[in-house]
């Protein structure tokens, strides 16, 4: 006759600690790992916009980031960066600049591709269109969700590469041409991936598609 | 080994980066802003810790009291307030750097202009005297290095007699003095006599600050003319 063994209370105790355990851990693994998690993903067809024209979408890996343009602001910067996005060349190219709770920078079209990575030079392509002047007559004030093309040092070399603030700075009023400023998505762009030592990211995130809504059918 | 992780901790926290912006555009470490919301969008930055710049790290500065940054500040922007954002848009003027002590290689100076980046650094504790009107010198010499085929330095020292020398710069001579002379004699200050660049400068901002001739002084005169004519290519609403 086997003799049933009654299992004692610290062992109960211990038995229930392990299980538990092991399902922090394993949930704990899912959760960290998609950082994605808790991120409202913006659907642009159920939203109305008065100037599809200018609302421009860039679906990164946590959702899509709705962007409105400012061609009156910035006329000949705005026709640069729509035409770059009409012609899907910022598609697959690296945030390739990412200062955390500050700004997220891409579109360096020559070395910033997924498939033509160089991290010697990226930050330092071009389009291959020429640079543009810098278009800072009117008063923008460069808030939270601004996007603005970036340059060298020096003014009037914009191209192709943006950033888009993830804080208030004002300082660059009358420094960048202003293109549009995010109106639905920002947080999305907060869990791009950044490098705490450097501006410039290794292994960086990437612009799955970038599209003009007009456009898309 | 507590020890040594809590260091390693802290040297991991030092190095992580910061977003300089200021530093980004203006290449000048350790300021923070002070007013940026100015008329003529000067934007006004205050030296939260000392500096040192220039490729020999020649050029030093130092943190004020916010008392003393407070009493400065509102002379400095009166004074500049008297700049239209127009001109100081054309002049490559945008970013004013509060600081005291300032000096290059050991001499202190009033202030640093550089147009290439569009800031004057100016030395908050320069002498009160002269505070006011040195301003406008320095502001002077960021004109005059954006327009430098507008004040062409040999037709000016030809306004001077004949005998008469500039120093090969600025520095090269004992010629430093800044109390503007009683009776001019084609100078407004012993510093005039230093260079043309300086002695365009001193009749600027001896105008600026509404300094009459008390005597007849036909070279000073012409000086004068050539200043206001000069302006008046840069900028034809230019008022003195």
């Amino acid at each position: 006759m086997i003799k049933k063994i009654k299992a004692s209370r610290s062992e109960k105790i211990i038995f229930s600690f392990v299980i538990i355990l092991a399902i922090i851990t394993f949930g704990s693994y899912f959760l960290i790992k998609n950082k994605c998690l808790f991120i409202k993903n913006y659907d642009p067809r159920k939203i109305t916009f008065q100037d599809p024209d200018n609302i421009v979408i860039l679906n990164v890996s946590c959702g899509n980031v709705i962007i409105e343009l400012y061609p009156n602001l910035a006329p000949n910067s705005v026709y640069r960066f729509k035409k770059l996005i009409n012609s899907g060349e910022y598609n697959n190219v690296a945030f390739h600049r990412v200062i955390k709770n500050m700004l997220v920078q891409a579109g360096d079209l020559e070395y910033g591709k997924k498939d033509n990575l160089n991290y010697s030079k990226i930050g330092t392509g071009k389009s291959g269109y020429g640079t543009i002047n810098s278009e800072l007559d009117y008063p923008f004030d460069f808030k939270k969700g601004s996007v603005g093309l970036a340059r060298t040092n020096k003014k009037n070399t914009e191209d192709s590469q943006f950033f888009i603030l993830l804080k208030d700075v004002p300082l660059f009023e009358g420094e960048y041409s202003p293109v549009g400023k995010v109106l639905y998505g920002l947080e999305v762009l907060e869990k791009i991936k950044f490098n705490d030592k450097s501006e410039y990211v290794l292994r960086p995130d990437f612009i799955n598609e970038f599209y003009i809504l007009s456009e898309k059918n | 080994m507590k020890k040594a992780i809590i260091i390693i901790l802290l040297l991991m926290n030092f190095n992580s980066i910061n977003a300089d912006v200021i530093f980004d555009l203006i290449k000048i470490p350790n300021l923070e802003i002070y007013d940026i919301k100015t008329p003529n969008k000067l934007r006004y930055l205050y030296a939260k810790q000392p500096f040192t710049l220039g490729i020999d790290k020649n050029i030093n500065c130092y943190n004020s009291k916010k008392v003393i940054l407070e009493q400065k500040y509102k002379l400095i922007k009166k004074n500049l307030n008297r700049y239209t954002q127009e001109f100081l848009n054309k002049i490559n003027l945008k970013y004013i750097v509060m600081c005291e002590d300032l000096s290059i290689s050991n001499i202190n100076t009033a202030g640093i202009p550089d147009n290439t980046m569009k800031t004057l650094i100016l030395d908050i504790k320069f002498d009160e005297n002269y505070f006011e009107r040195v301003i406008h010198h320095e502001v002077f010499h960021i004109i005059n290095d954006t327009f430098k085929e507008v004040f062409d330095e040999k037709a000016w020292s030809n306004i001077n007699i004949k005998e008469f020398e500039y120093a090969e710069c600025s520095t090269c001579t004992d010629k430093l003095g800044l109390d503007t002379y009683a009776n001019t004699n084609g100078f407004f200050s012993e510093y005039s006599q230093s260079t043309a660049s300086e002695d365009m400068a001193e009749v600027f901002s001896h105008l600026m600050i509404g300094t009459n001739l008390n005597n007849s002084d036909l070279i000073l005169e012409k000086k004068i003319q050539f200043i206001k004519n000069s302006l008046l290519k840069i900028d034809k609403n230019f008022i003195l």
